[in-house]
Order: C-alpha cells, then sequence, then structure tokens
C-alpha cells in the first residue's frame, strides 16, 4: 500500500460520512405540505389524530407538535373562562354584544339583520347590505305591488329650537329659492308637512353643496303665535352630518356646548357597564361555573340602546348665546322605519292600534305611564287623540300611499305592538269594508291630515325618554303570555300596557317626469329609541319584505332620484364616495391577471373607476369658448348667426345687488310671497329671471376660481326638460310649452344659461332604445350626423363602433418589467447592492398597470371618436318600465351645445359607450323635474 | 396519486483515476449517457429515454450519480450503462465504468439505500485497514456518521412509517 492510497482511503471515508449525514438529513426532512398523520398509512390513522397528538405514534408526536402550534392550524381564539354555555348565558351575551357595538354602531334591528342579511361597516354603521336569499326581483315586486320595509335609522336627526324668525333668519343662507322650497314654505312651516330640501354653505349657491336633506317643524300649539319657541328636525344621511352640522351650527352662531339630559344618561350607562364588566371575571375565576343570585349583583347589565359609540365627553348639543337657538344632535335617539308600496296602509293598520284612553274610573295606582294619565285628564288632548286615531283608520281604506299629500305628517300615540302579535306570519291585506267611508276619505286625500294632527308626544325628549325605560321586557311580557288562563287569548294589560308617542311621514315617491307617478311612496315611523325591534317583527308578521342598502339604490333608481351620496358629485361627501369607490374598483380589476381584463386604454376608456367632473365641465368650457369665435364667421345658417350677433351686446347685463337682495329678505320672512314669486317665475320669465341671473352672475363673479357645480334650480331645469325631447313629435308638450310662456331654444338663452353656469352638470334620465343595460361609468357621448343617418335608415340601427385604440403604455410595462428582470438577476448574483435595487421597482409598480391610462388625463371629451358628454352613475336594467335605464351627470355646456346643433325631430338622443365595450347603443335623453 | 411513474438508477463511478471523479459534471453525464444509449439502442431508445430522462443527484468526491428516467424504459437506459468505458470532460479521457447499486422508485427510497451501502463500506474499509493513523480517521469518520443517526433516529423512523 502506498502513501497515495493511505490518503485517499482517510479521504474517502470522511466523503462517505458526509454523503450520509445529508442522505440522513434529505430522508428525515418532511417533502409535502400533508400534515404528519396524512402521511401515516391508512390503517394506522385513528380519529382523533386530527387534533390529539398524544393519538400519534409516539415518534411522530414531536413533529405532529410542532406542526399543531402552527397559526395556521390554530382554532380561533374564544373567551378563554368561559365555556360556550356561559357565553350563551344572557348576561355575558349581552356583555359581548356591548363590547361590540362601541366601534361601529348597530341599529336595533342588528342581531335580526345579522342573521338574515350581508352586513357592511358603512359610515360608521353595521348595516345590512343586501339580504342573503335571492330576492332581487321580490324586493321590487314588493315595492310595486306589497311593501318594503327598511330600517333607516342609520338617518341622523339633527334638532333646531328656538325662535322661528331667528332659525328661518339662520339657515336662509343656506337654502335657495331657486332650487324649489325653503325651510319657510307655509305648509312645512306650520307643521303639516314634510319639506326636502337641498343645502348649500351659506351664501355660496350655486357652489359649495353640503347635501340633500329633509325636515319638518313641529306645528304650533297656538297657531300665530310667534314668539313661541319652534322645534325643527333637519333629517340627512350619516356621510353629509358632520358638514352640514358644522355649517348649521356656524350659521346660527351655537359655539357653547349644552349639558343635555341625553348626555348624562349615557355616561351612567356607560359607567355601570363598565363596573360589571371588571366584576364579572373576578367572579369567574377559580370558582363553579354556578351564578351568584342576582340580588347580590348591584345591577343588572343594560343593553346599549341608541348609540354606543358616542363619548359621553363630547357634546351633543350647542346653544347660541345671541339668538337663544339650541342645535342638538339626535342621532340614534329615534328610530325611523321606512314602509314603501301600496299594501303599507294595511300593514300599518293592523300592526299599529292606537292606545287606549285612559279613564278615571280605572284604578290610579302607581304606573310608570304618568305622562298618559295626565294627558287623558285633559278633554282636549283626549279629543285630539280620537281624531288621529279616527284618521289613522281612515287611512286603511286608501289603496295607495301616493293618495296622500306628499310629506303628510300624522302624529299618533299607540299601545304596545307586540301584544296583538299574530300566532304565525301572515299577509295583510287591505280591507274593503273600510273603504265606505268615502266622505272623510276624500275629505282627507283633498285637505291632508288636518295640522292639529300632526302633533305628537314624540316631539318631548322627557316622555321618550320615559316610554323607553318603562318598554316592558320580551322576557316579561312572554312570561305574562304563558301565565293566562287560557292559552293563546289576548293578553290584556291595562293601565301597565305601554303608550307609544309615533310619528308617521308620507314618503312622496316618484314625483318627477310624466310616468309611474307616485311610484314607490310609503310612509316612514319614526319611533322613541328602544322601541325598534317591538315594532318591527310585527311589520314584518304582517307581511312585509325587509330590504337592505342595495334595495334602497334600486329604489331610487327606479324613483330616478339621486341616491345619496354617490350622486351628488358636487358635495364633500360625494367626492369622498367617488375616490373610495374607484380605489375599491381598482383593487378588484387588479386582481384579474393582465390578460383576464378589459385594456382600457385600447377600448378608448379614459377614466373606467371614477368620473373626471372637473375636466369634463373644463374641457367644455373651453370647447365653447374656441367655438365661439370662429362660428359666428362661419355659419351656415343665416339665422343663427344673426342671433349670435344680436347676443353680444345683450350680455353685460345692469346690476342691481340691492333689489335682489331685498328680494330675497322679504320673500324669506313671508313664506307666501315666497311661494308666488316661485310660482310667478315658472309662469312668466322675465321678472325674477333677472335677479335670479344677477344673483348666479354676482355669485359666479365672486368664485373666482369656479368651482363644479350641478344644475338644481327649478326654472332652467324645466326649461332644459322641455328642449330635450323632440318637440315636433310629441304634441302635448307643444301644446303646452306656448301657454307656459317658455323659451324657444335659441342661442341666445343658451348663452345666457352658459354665463351663469360654465361649469355646470346637469342630473339626467336615459332610457336605451335597443338592448342591453349600462353599467355605472357608462359613457354619454354626443352622437355625429352619420349615426343619425343610419339610424333613419334602419329603425333597428344598433349604433356605431369605436375603433380601437393603441396602447402606448404596453411598451413602457414591457420595458420597465424587463429591467426588473434584469435587475433581478444582477441582485441573484452578487448580493452587494440590496437597497437601492429593492426600492426601485415598487416605485415603477406603482406607476403602470397594464391596461389603465396613467398619468394626467389628456381631453376627455375629444379622446374617442364621438364627443363625451357626461356619465352614468347609475345604470341598470329596470324592472319597472322594461328596457336598460341609466341616470347620470351630463355637462350643461355640452348638453345645450347638442340640442342646439341636433334636428328638432331627434333632439335628445344621445349614445351610451359601456367603459368595457367597443359599442355605441342609442339612448333617448330626458331631464325629469 | 395520478402522477408520471420514474425509476432511479443509484450508480457508482468507479475509476483508477481520482481526476476522472472531479471531472464529472451533470452535463456531461448526461451527455455521455445519452450517447451510449444512441449507440447501443439506437434512435428509437434515445427518444424513448430522453423523455424525463435527468441526472438528480451527483457526487464527485464519492462518484454516486442518481439518474431519473420513466419507469416504461429504465431497462434501456439501465442496459446501456454497461457500455460506458470512459469519461470524456475537456479533452481528457479516462476509462471508467459504472457501477449500478439501486434501482429505486422514488429518490428517497435511494438516499436510504445510499445511507446504508456507505455505513457498510465504512465498516469494510476499517476492517481491512491495517495503518494505525489511518484506522483512527475511519474510526473517527464512522463515528460521526453514527452519532448524526443516534441523532436522527427518531426521524429516520419517522422516514421510514412514512413511507
Amino acid at each position: 500500500m502506498t502513501l497515495s492510497i493511505l490518503s485517499t482511503a482517510s479521504t474517502f471515508a470522511q466523503a462517505r460520512a458526509a454523503e450520509i449525514s445529508a442522505m440522513l438529513k434529505a430522508v428525515t426532512q418532511k417533502s409535502s405540505n400533508s400534515l404528519v398523520f396524512q402521511t401515516l398509512p391508512r390503517h394506522m390513522r385513528r380519529r382523533a389524530m386530527s387534533h390529539n397528538v398524544k393519538r400519534l405514534p409516539r415518534r411522530l408526536q414531536e413533529i405532529a407538535q410542532k406542526e399543531a402550534e402552527k397559526a395556521v392550524h390554530q382554532k380561533k381564539e374564544h373567551s378563554k373562562n368561559k365555556c360556550h354555555k356561559a357565553r350563551r348565558c344572557h348576561v355575558n351575551r349581552t356583555l359581548e354584544f356591548n363590547r361590540r357595538q362601541k366601534k361601529n354602531i348597530w341599529l336595533e334591528t342588528h342581531i335580526w339583520h345579522a342573521k338574515r342579511f350581508h352586513m357592511v361597516r358603512k359610515w360608521g354603521y353595521c348595516l345590512g347590505e343586501r339580504p342573503t336569499v335571492k330576492s332581487h326581483r321580490a324586493c321590487y315586486r314588493a315595492m310595486t305591488n306589497q311593501c318594503l320595509l327598511q330600517d333607516l335609522s342609520y338617518y341622523c336627526c339633527l334638532e333646531l329650537k328656538g325662535k322661528e324668525e331667528e332659525i328661518l333668519k339662520a339657515l336662509s343662507g343656506m337654502c335657495s329659492i331657486d332650487t324649489g322650497l325653503t325651510f319657510a314654505a307655509v305648509h312645512c312651516l306650520s307643521g303639516k308637512r314634510q319639506g326636502s330640501l337641498v343645502l348649500y354653505r351659506v351664501n355660496k349657491y350655486p357652489r359649495e353643496m353640503l347635501g340633500p336633506v329633509t325636515f319638518i317643524w313641529k306645528s304650533q300649539r297656538t297657531p300665530g303665535d310667534t314668539s313661541e319657541s319652534r322645534q325643527l328636525w333637519i333629517w340627512l344621511h350619516p356621510t353629509l352630518k358632520q358638514d352640514i352640522l358644522e355649517e348649521i351650527k356656524a350659521a346660527c352662531q351655537c359655539v357653547e356646548p349644552v349639558k343635555s339630559t341625553v348626555c348624562i344618561a349615557d355616561p351612567l350607562l356607560t359607567q355601570s357597564q363598565e363596573k360589571s364588566q371588571t366584576e364579572l371575571p373576578d367572579e369567574k375565576i377559580g370558582k363553579k361555573r354556578k351564578r351568584k343570585d342576582d340580588g347580590e349583583n348591584a345591577k343588572p347589565i343594560k343593553k346599549i340602546i341608541g348609540d354606543g359609540t358616542r363619548d359621553p365627553c363630547l357634546p351633543y348639543a350647542w346653544i347660541s348665546p345671541t339668538t337663544g337657538i339650541v342645535i342638538s344632535d339626535l342621532t340614534m335617539e329615534m328610530n325611523r322605519f321606512r314602509l314603501i308600496g301600496p299594501l303599507s296602509h294595511s300593514i300599518l293598520t293592523e300592526a299599529i292600534k292606537a292606545a287606549s284612553v285612559h279613564t278615571v274610573g280605572e284604578d290610579t295606582e302607581e304606573t310608570p305611564h304618568r305622562w298618559w294619565i295626565e294627558t287623558c285628564k285633559n278633554p282636549d288632548s283626549v279629543s285630539l287623540h280620537c281624531r288621529q286615531e279616527a284618521i289613522f283608520e281612515l287611512l286603511g281604506g286608501i289603496t295607495s300611499p301616493a293618495e296622500i299629500p306628499a310629506g303628510t305628517i300624522l302624529g299618533l300615540t299607540v299601545g304596545d305592538p307586540r301584544i296583538n302579535l299574530p300566532q304565525k306570519k301572515s299577509k295583510a291585506l287591505p280591507n274593503p269594508e273600510k273603504c265606505q267611508d268615502n266622505e272623510k276619505v276624500r275629505q282627507l286625500l283633498l285637505e291632508g291630515v288636518p295640522v292639529e294632527c300632526t302633533h305628537s308626544f314624540i316631539w318631548n325628549q322627557d316622555i321618550c325618554k320615559s316610554v323607553t325605560e318603562n318598554k316592558i321586557s320580551d322576557q316579561d311580557l312572554n312570561r305574562m303570555r304563558s301565565e293566562l288562563l287560557v292559552p293563546g287569548s289576548q293578553l290584556i294589560l291595562g293601565p301597565h300596557e305601554s303608550k307609544i308617542p309615533i310619528l308617521l311621514i308620507q314618503q312622496p315617491g316618484k314625483v318627477t317626469g310624466e310616468d309611474r307617478l307616485g311610484w314607490g311612496s310609503g310612509w316612514d315611523v319614526l319611533l322613541p329609541k328602544g322601541w325598534g325591534m317591538a315594532f318591527w317583527i310585527p311589520f314584518i308578521y304582517r307581511g312585509a319584505r325587509v330590504g337592505g342598502l342595495k334595495e334602497s339604490a334600486v329604489h331610487s333608481q327606479y324613483k330616478r332620484s339621486p341616491n345619496v351620496p354617490g350622486d351628488f358629485p358636487d358635495c364633500p361627501a360625494g367626492m369622498l364616495f367617488a375616490e373610495e369607490q374607484a380605489k375599491n374598483l381598482l383593487e378588484k380589476y387588479k386582481r384579474r391577471p393582465p390578460a383576464k381584463r378589459p385594456n382600457y386604454v385600447k377600448l378608448g376608456t379614459l377614466a373606467p373607476f371614477c368620473c373626471p367632473w372637473e375636466q369634463l365641465t373644463q374641457d367644455w368650457e373651453s370647447r365653447a369658448q374656441a367655438h365661439e369665435e370662429p362660428s359666428v364667421a362661419s355659419s351656415p345658417d343665416g339665422k343663427e348667426s344673426e342671433l349670435r350677433r344680436s347676443e353680444a351686446p345683450c350680455a353685460p347685463m345692469p346690476k342691481k345687488p340691492h333689489q335682489s337682495s331685498d328680494e330675497v329678505g322679504t320673500a324669506i320672512e313671508h313664506p307666501r310671497e315666497a311661494e308666488e314669486v316661485m310660482d310667478a317665475g315658472c309662469q312668466e320669465s322675465p321678472g325674477p329671471e333677472s335677479i335670479t341671473d344677477q344673483e348666479a352672475r354676482e355669485n359666479h363673479v365672486a368664485a373666482t376660481g369656479s368651482q363644479l357645480c350641478v344644475l338644481r334650480s327649478r326654472k332652467l331645469l324645466k326649461q332644459l326638460s322641455a328642449w330635450c325631447g323632440p318637440s315636433s313629435e310629441d304634441t302635448r308638450r307643444a301644446r303646452r310649452a306656448p301657454g307656459r310662456g317658455q323659451q324657444g331654444l335659441t342661442r341666445e338663452a343658451c348663452l345666457s344659461i352658459l354665463g351663469h353656469f360654465p361649469r355646470a352638470l346637469v342630473w339626467v334620465s336615459l332610457s336605451l332604445l335597443s338592448k342591453g343595460s349600462p353599467e355605472p361609468h357608462t359613457m354619454i357621448c354626443v352622437p355625429a350626423k352619420e349615426d343619425f343617418l343610419q339610424l333613419h335608415e334602419d329603425w333597428h340601427y344598433c349604433g356605431p363602433q369605436e375603433s380601437k385604440h393603441s396602447d402606448p403604455f404596453r411598451s413602457k410595462i414591457l420595458e420597465q418589467k424587463e429591467k426588473k428582470k434584469r435587475e433581478k438577476r444582477q441582485k441573484a448574483g452578487p448580493a452587494s447592492s440590496d437597497g437601492p435595487v429593492w426600492e426601485e421597482p415598487v416605485a415603477g409598480q406603482e406607476a403602470l398597470t397594464l391596461g389603465l391610462w396613467s398619468g394626467p388625463l389628456p381631453r376627455v371629451t375629444m379622446h374617442c371618436s364621438r364627443t363625451l358628454l357626461g356619465f352614468v352613475t347609475q345604470g341598470d336594467f329596470s324592472m319597472a318600465v322594461g328596457c336598460g335605464e341609466a341616470l347620470g351627470f351630463v355637462s350643461l355646456t355640452g348638453l345645450l351645445d347638442m340640442l342646439s346643433s341636433q334636428p328638432a325631430a331627434q333632439r335628445g338622443l344621445v349614445l351610451l359607450r359601456p367603459p368595457a365595450s367597443l359599442q355605441y347603443g342609442f339612448a333617448r335623453i330626458a331631464i325629469e323635474v | 396519486m395520478v402522477r408520471f411513474k420514474h425509476r432511479y438508477l443509484l450508480c457508482e463511478l468507479v475509476s483508477d483515476d481520482p481526476r476522472c471523479r472531479l471531472s464529472l459534471d451533470d452535463r456531461v453525464l448526461s451527455s455521455l449517457v445519452r450517447d451510449t444509449i444512441a449507440r447501443v439502442h439506437g434512435t428509437f431508445g434515445a427518444a424513448a429515454c430522453s423523455i424525463g430522462f435527468a441526472v438528480r443527484y451527483l457526487n464527485a468526491y464519492t462518484g454516486i450519480v442518481l439518474l431519473r428516467c420513466r419507469k416504461e424504459f429504465y431497462q434501456l437506459v439501465w442496459s446501456a450503462l454497461p457500455f460506458i468505458t470512459y469519461l470524456e470532460n475537456k479533452g481528457h479521457r479516462y476509462p471508467c465504468f459504472f457501477n449500478t447499486l439501486h434501482v429505486g422508485g422514488t429518490i428517497r427510497t435511494c438516499q436510504k439505500f445510499l445511507i446504508q451501502y456507505n455505513r457498510r463500506q465504512l465498516l469494510i474499509l476499517l476492517q481491512n485497514c491495517t495503518d494505525e493513523g489511518e484506522r483512527e480517521a475511519i474510526q473517527k469518520s464512522v463515528t460521526r456518521s453514527c452519532l448524526l443517526e443516534e441523532e436522527e433516529e427518531s426521524g429516520e423512523e419517522a422516514a421510514e412509517a412514512i413511507e
């Protein structure tokens, strides 16, 4: 043996040893991603292996233990010191519910909804979005033929208390007569009707919109007495609340916070909760699960009623030292249920029974309902109650809520609706016998509910509070029911029965347009807090179907009314909504693989996820300006050019600011006059028009950075809607037009409107001529001449097609990808420069997404072959009409430009193109007032 | 499970020249095997074996090689291996031959076999060794591998159970 061989022998041995260790390592490693017990042969598996390590062979237990500790296999952590039974026990459940309500406000019907609806967290609330059952069409049927119930308790209520004049003066700057009736409208001011209007920042009309609200005044006890303190409730959507509250506070100069009763009640509640929360765990630890007697436990835990997220330290009421107006935030202090549909009358009259009058003969022992006994001692209020009851009974004989004057208010005091709950769920049907009383019904339909009958005790905070506190719990009620001598017979509580003050408000359905008037009308029921479920279940037991947020969107779409807050692009909440929606849609878009998603650049869609209103209106403004100069000279139509020339001296109008401000002042002080002015505006244009024109012009001058605004002036909208239709064919409209003194669609008129609203949007509804259903963000475009020609030749012509665009970003993206790859390869080689290489691709990734336009948008109107006019915000197949319908905004400048250039017979036709399609489709545009 | 079934040939490169082992390289090896198959079994054999053929493991120090091929044609590869008589790399020609140690259905069984085989080899080496220093070195590596085995015993048994 030589030395070389010896040396090889030792290295040989070392190499073998190294290989053995490497092989051992490889063999022991688990290669598959299955669990340990899954690798055992079948005959060695045991049922409990998945959760009990000791069931495995001992040699595998260690690995299994490691595996079980991984986060993926961990079971959801339950509260450790409570078993399932303890968790289900009532006290603990209430505690848990209270804890979960801290972040998002729960409505009183939350648990009911959570079992049946897809819940979403929105606007600080937990709301039911849509039912889990398939019910799109069923809900539509309920709206049209039966009854749809919605819990709108999330709507916010602001209360203004103070002298009528002061409130009106403070709020007058926030609304305009242009947009319709104001707070001072006669019917609303008396408390007879509910009013609705659009609020603006003080004296900023028509810009800086804040949002749409509805309001009700508390009726006066003694009409005509102006010195009396009045109450005004403003109901609004929670997204708008912050802005409007701040603005109203500023307008009323309410700065000093008031410690109201509402605020004091809350801390007590929370304190007791916290105490009991801290106590309970101590009790549990180490002892048997037997609970101590409730007598020892100081207080039973209270369910949170109302707003659980409220900070007791923050003020919820503010007073103005100068005017004495008190603003309080009554959010979640009341429940608001909405019943939509013709059967809502019968459901209401069956579910709710007016409270029995307390007679003197009955035993007057201590009952919690002192306020009702006091009321019953006064013969006037008893007779009022009887009248209210009679009117309420009459409602049962009316076939549809649409027959009643819009916004009618009816106050009522009712008994506990749980007492006459039917055994089984049934369907309330209109009772034909009740229709007998024709004379009274006719009177009710004509005159509405008399002013006195709108009185309700719900306006009184103290009574509401006592009603909430003295509610008999469901448990007690059921116990009493079980103790009845004859099972199933009517429970009679006598004076112990709760009396609940409620307020019924008629909601007008579709008020705009010409077809389906009154569709979707119904009643809103206002209840004191705590009574939500007590009324909710009886309504459902009478056959009401419940809808969520999606159903309310459908409702507003079929009503062709803008949906809050998505369809208010000029208010802060609307902008926020649009941003959020764009973000969500973009995320959803990016989740798909690039090959499976539409390339919006190639489709010529610049903004598929949001509507660039600002740019659209700016583009149209600059287009109009550029258009004016050359067109005067080279106009084919002699008449038009004449008109255009004539408007030039007409444009600078004489300004009379003094007179206009005077007008506004008087109008608000004397609401009757204001209405007359309004009416006059509709009938004869010259007088008031000049005033509003001036105002608008002044505003325009004042707001130098003229922002986006939505046209809401009723007069202008009426004019536009008359222009939109094909004038020569529609004889009815043609007949009516001269009678109303409508202006013709002339160049002059257009320019005068445009002078005041250079960057305005108009709310329009569109109905498709052919098949198809539009989707949100669909583009509304101006048809070209050849489209009309083809449509004229072939009535079934479905529309032109957009040619494919090129994608200049594709090559850039590919380049970037290559670069990234190269960098990666470099990085893999020498792992030296980690920092800068890591950051670069992240920045690059954000900039470009395949299929989306990146960077600033080019001129949006001219990007495609047809000029862009606006965007659709809501669109779907409308079951109410039977064709695709869309709602959206178009640029006012663009609309007027299009209307004036189109022939009269085909006026109002536009093209719609969905963001993911090249096909245009014809639609008819309509503006409904 | 639905999968392509393979056969793994665990082979040992035997050569007098230690440089031959060190010059071993998976590309060289696969081309060498392919060429030999083509020479022995013709175009059909080459095509049949080229599907799924791969060198899965290669140890230049011990000369252990793991070849993969489809189960259907592994005999063609197997029968071709004895015809390899030399290894050509970078202009050098090293006479050598392949000794097939094991044919397995999974890499894991081959690994297990290799452990056993190496252990046996070490023991034989220990028995035949006469030199003291040499003996000590071998003893060391044997105990190392055994210690490792002790440590991993439970794990290995688990792995066996897994199979």
